[in-house]
C-alpha cells in the first residue's frame, strides 16, 4: 500500500531522511519510531506529497509520489503534527469544510458520522476555540478520516495529551485496524508503538531496524536482574565469572547483572552470589523493554555514525 | 473551480467573525463614501466647473478603497491560517497550488470590488439627490476607466502585496501595516491632481493602468512561486 525506495530528503546540507526503503502492507499499522529530528514528519510529508523527495521514489495506494500528487492526496488522510482548526468556526463547519475540499459527496453526512464516532456530536455547534486539547485531537482524527481514506498518516497522535486523552486516542487508533485501513504511525513513544503497531520501523535519518515488536525485543534478548544486597562488596560485581553475564555493576546496595535470562539463569546467579558470601535481600527481574532495545539500537547507530 | 468556491465560502464565514476585518472592510468604505458625499455636499450652489473639481477629488477615495479593503481581508485570511496552524491540513487536501493561490486572492479581491462599486453607486445616487444631477463631464471616459479598470487593478495590487507580506510574517498587525504601503499607487492620481499637473485625464489613467499591469505581473510571478506547497511548508515564517 505504501512503498518507498531509497527515499531521501535534504534541507540544505542537512540530511533529514536518508535512503529510506520500506513497505507498509494493506491493513497494516506500521510504527515509525524515532527521537525528535529523526525524520518522521519529513517522511510523512513526502508521502503525502507536501514535500518533494530530494531523491528516491515512493508509491502510495499504487500512485507514484511526485507524479500523481492529487490522486495521492485524495487517497490519504493525515493527522499532522500540530493539527490546527479554524477556531472561530464550529466543529461541524470545520469538518464539513475539509470533507468538501476532499470532494466527499455528502460533506454534511460525513461530518456527522465522524463527529458521532468520536463523541463530539454534542459539541458540534461550539467554536473549536472552546475545545480542550484532547477533544481537539479527536476532531483532528475525525478530519483525517472524514473522506474515508485508505491510507492514514498519524504524526505523533498522542504527543502533548494528558494520559486519559492519550488513551482515548490510542483506543480509537486500535479500532481502525478492523477497517482495513493502512496506517503509518509516527511516534517517539515506545509503549504506544508496541501497543498499536503490527511492525515497527526504527528511524534515525536512516532506517535502523524494521520488525514486529516482539521480534525486535527478541533480537536484543537478554534481561537484567537487580539484586539488592545486605553486604555490598565490589567483588560481587567483578568476581561473578558466569558465562551468561555480560556485565555486572554495583551501585549502592544494588547489583545490576546484565545479560541474564531470569527464568533460566536466576537460580545459578543466586547460588553463585551466596557462595561468594552475599546476603541477598531481594532479586528483581528487570526485563528488557522495547525501550532498552530502542536505546541500544540508537546507541549502536551513534557508534556507527 | 468547485474547490475554490468551497475555500472562499469558508473564508468569508470566518472573516465575518473577526472584528478587525469588519472594521477594515466596512468602516473604511463607509468613511470614504461619507467623505466623498460630504465633498459633493459642499458643492451645492457652486458653479459646475467647481463641482466637477470636487468630483475629481472625490474620485480619489474610490481609488483608495479597492486597495485598502483587500489588504485587511488578505492579511487575515493568510496570517490566520498560519496562526491557527491550518496550513498543513489545508495543503494535504487535493487543492492544487494554483487553487490555493486563486482562492486566497479572490477572497479579498471580490468583496473589495463589490464594496467599492456599491459605495460608488450610493455616492452617485447621493450626488444626484444633493445636486439635482451629476455635472456634465464628470462621468467621462477617464472617470469610468478609473472606476472600472483602475479599481480592479488596484485591488489585485493590494492583494498581491498583502499576500507577499503575509507570507513573511505571522504578526497580523505588522503584515497589515506593511501591506498598507500598497496604497501608494492609488495616491498617484491624487498627487498629480494636487500639484496641479492635471485633473483626471485619459493619459494619466492609461499611464497608471500601465504601471499597475507591470507591477501586478511582477508580483503575480513572485506570489505564485511563494504559494507552492513546498515553499509554504518550508519557507514561510
Ligand atoms: N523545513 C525545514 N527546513 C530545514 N530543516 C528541516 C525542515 N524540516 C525538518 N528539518 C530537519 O529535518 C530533520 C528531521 O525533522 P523531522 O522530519 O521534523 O523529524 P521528526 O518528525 O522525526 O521529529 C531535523 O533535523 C529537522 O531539523
Ligand atoms: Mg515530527
Amino acid at each position: 500500500m505504501i512503498r518507498t525506495e531509497a527515499l531521501t530528503r535534504r534541507f540544505g546540507d542537512r540530511l533529514a531522511v536518508d535512503g529510506l526503503t520500506l513497505e507498509v502492507r494493506e491493513g497494516e499499522i506500521l510504527g515509525l519510531l524515532g527521537p525528535n529530528g529523526a525524520g518522521k514528519t519529513t517522511t510523512v510529508r513526502m508521502l503525502a506529497c507536501l514535500l518533494a523527495p530530494t531523491s528516491g521514489r515512493a508509491w502510495v495506494g499504487g500512485h507514484e509520489v511526485g507524479r500523481e500528487a492529487s490522486a495521492i492526496r485524495s487517497t490519504v488522510g493525515i493527522l499532522t503534527e500540530s493539527p490546527g482548526f479554524y477556531k472561530r468556526l464550529s466543529l461541524e463547519r470545520n469538518l464539513r469544510y475539509f470533507a468538501d475540499l476532499y470532494g466527499v459527496s455528502s460533506p454534511r453526512a460525513a461530518a456527522r458520522r465522524y463527529l458521532e464516532r468520536l463523541g463530539l456530536w454534542d459539541r458540534r455547534t461550539d467554536a473549536v476555540a472552546t475545545l480542550s486539547k484532547g477533544l481537539r485531537q479527536r476532531l483532528a482524527l475525525a478530519r483525517a478520516l472524514v473522506h474515508e481514506p485508505k491510507v492514514l498518516f498519524l504524526d505523533e497522535p498522542t504527543a502533548g495529551l494528558d494520559p486519559e486523552s492519550a488513551r482515548d486516542v490510542r483506543r480509537f487508533i486500535g479500532e481502525l485496524t478492523s477497517e482495513r485501513r493502512t496506517v503509518l504511525l509516527c511516534t517517539h513513544n515506545l509503549p504506544e508503538a508496541e501497543e498499536l503497531c503490527d511492525r515497527i520501523a526504527v528511524l534515525r535519518t536512516r532506517l535502523i531496524a524494521l520488525d514486529r515488536p516482539a521480534a525486535l525485543k527478541e533480537r536484543m534478548s537478554g534481561g537484567r536482574v537487580l539484586v539488592e544486597l545486605g553486604n555490598p562488596r565490589p567483588e560481587f560485581a567483578t568476581g561473578l565469572h558466569l558465562p551468561f553475564v555480560q556485565r555486572a555493576s554495583l551501585e549502592g546496595n544494588t547489583l545490576t547483572v546484565e545479560g541474564a535470562n531470569p527464568d533460566r539463569d536466576n537460580p545459578t546467579l543466586v547460588r553463585r552470589l551466596v557462595e561468594m558470601g552475599a546476603e541477598i535481600r531481594s532479586v528483581t527481574r528487570d526485563e528488557r523493554t522495547l525501550e532498552d532495545v530502542y536505546l541500544s539500537l540508537m546507541g549502536r547507530d551513534d557508534a556507527a555514525g | 473551480m468547485r474547490r475554490v468556491r468551497v475555500l472562499i465560502a469558508k473564508e468569508w464565514e470566518e472573516l465575518r467573525k473577526i472584528k478587525m476585518v469588519i472594521y477594515g472592510a466596512l468602516f473604511l468604505p463607509l468613511l470614504m463614501g461619507g467623505l466623498a458625499g460630504f465633498m459633493v455636499w459642499q458643492g451645492q450652489g457652486l458653479p459646475p466647473e467647481a463641482q466637477a473639481a470636487l468630483f475629481n477629488t472625490a474620485l480619489m477615495y474610490f481609488l483608495i478603497l479597492p486597495v485598502m479593503i483587500p489588504v485587511t481581508l488578505a492579511v487575515y485570511s493568510i496570517v490566520g491560517e498560519k496562526e491557527q496552524g491550518t496550513l498543513e491540513p489545508l495543503l494535504a487536501t487535493p487543492l492544487t497550488d494554483w487553487e490555493i493561490f486563486a482562492g486566497k486572492a479572490l477572497v479579498a479581491v471580490l468583496p473589495s470590488l463589490v464594496l467599492t462599486w456599491g459605495v460608488f453607486l450610493l455616492f452617485l445616487i447621493a450626488a444626484h439627490v444633493i445636486l439635482g444631477g451629476i455635472p456634465a463631464g464628470v462621468l467621462s471616459v477617464p472617470w469610468l476607466l478609473s472606476i472600472f479598470v483602475l479599481s480592479p487593478l488596484l485591488a489585485v495590487f493590494g492583494v498581491l502585496v498583502s499576500m507577499l507580506v503575509s507570507s513573511r510574517t505571522s504578526d497580523p498587525r505588522a503584515a497589515y501595516q506593511f501591506s498598507g504601503l500598497a496604497v501608494v499607487p492609488s495616491l498617484i492620481p491624487l498627487i498629480a491632481y494636487s500639484i496641479q499637473m492635471t485633473a483626471v485625464n485619459l493619459l494619466l489613467v492609461i499611464l497608471e493602468g500601465g504601471i499597475l499591469v507591470v507591477l501586478n505581473g511582477a508580483l503575480l510571478y513572485l506570489v505564485v512561486k511563494l504559494f507552492r506547497r513546498e515553499e509554504i511548508l518550508t519557507r514561510w515564517k
